[in-house]
């Protein structure tokens, strides 16, 4: 869960003046805000990423952003919350930028039902998706990997309400759609996960059965 | 149990399908369904084997998913090049 920075410049008189220091390229100023804000938005970063590098490169990539935007920055929130938002989206379009997506056939990962709206049998035989979910696997098991390899807008939303655990609201917010799109993609998005940690888990238990 | 199962969903007004509860799966357990919605949930995933190791299933992939993500340890201090690095950035500009 991200802890939502304290704010480091406490009163909004300060914060405006402070941001005429930065619009008016006051070199003392950028260097309060890097030295100041940077720990919070390496600690955003942190929660995105399993790799220092990737840390480092996203808190950098963020600043880069702030650099060119500051003059846009409305204050219509906090700094603080600004600078959270440039941090969190910069984290997904690093993501996006390294994931290998799967085609559009992982919709196959539905479920079924009968004429009654029973649930049949789920449809697992998804050929050459699953064997790339594996091969994918191997060279790096960890969940992290599973859920940046998921369509980006089913990847996105698990990473901010599952795993950042950031309010609906705040995430249709960064994403720029409705709550109604977020819960509906969070929903679609974890029944594809399911699926795919169920069957990595029957594929475990037969490669252990084998081994035995 | 299949039987009444397609018993009560053709006789009583209201009985959930499979395919219903997993339209109010997501507010179940955001805990936003109505107490009447609840009921009717519960009553359906009573009966249903499928559907109880479906939930259990969706629960655990949230809980796997929060608990198995692999993040870094939190650092006391920000590298000092970093920070350099991120003014040369700027000055570079």
């Amino acid at each position: 869960m991200i802890n939502q920075p304290s704010t480091t410049i406490v009163d909004q008189n300060q914060e405006k003046k402070f941001l005429n220091d930065l619009i008016n390229n006051n070199n003392s100023a950028y260097e309060t805000l890097v030295r100041n804000y940077s720990p919070k938005m390496y600690a955003v970063a942190r929660h995105f990423f399993s790799d220092n590098d990737d840390i480092q490169e996203c808190t950098q990539k963020t600043f880069i952003q702030v650099f060119k935007n500051i003059k846009k920055f409305k204050q219509d929130s906090s700094l603080t919350t600004w600078l959270h938002r440039i941090t969190v989206n910069e984290a997904l379009m690093m993501i996006r930028q390294k994931k290998r997506q799967y085609s559009e056939s992982l919709e196959s990962f539905s479920q079924h039902y009968n004429e009654f709206g029973e649930r049949t049998a789920f449809c697992d035989n998804t050929g050459s998706n699953i064997e790339a979910v594996f091969e994918l696997n191997e060279r790096k098991n960890s969940l992290n990997e599973i859920i940046y390899q998921l369509p980006e807008k089913y990847c996105n939303v698990i990473l901010l309400r599952d795993i950042q655990e950031i309010s609906t609201k705040e995430t249709a917010s960064i994403l720029g759609i409705t709550e109604t799109s977020v819960k509906t993609q969070l929903h679609r998005g974890r029944q594809i996960l399911k699926a795919i940690l169920e069957q990595q888990e029957r594929v475990n238990a037969e490669i252990n059965w084998k081994v035995k | 149990m299949l039987k009444i199962k397609r018993l009560m969903q053709k006789h009583v007004p209201g009985m959930m399908t499979c395919e219903a509860v997993d339209e109010f799966l997501y507010d179940y357990h955001e805990g936003n369904l109505s107490y009447f919605e609840s009921v009717k949930f519960k009553l359906h995933l009573s009966m249903c084997k499928e559907c109880q190791a479906y939930v259990l299933g969706y629960k655990n992939t949230i809980r796997t998913s929060q608990e198995n993500f692999i993040t870094p340890e939190p650092i006391e201090k920000i590298p000092e090049e970093l920070i350099q690095a991120i003014l040369d950035i700027r000055t570079d500009k």
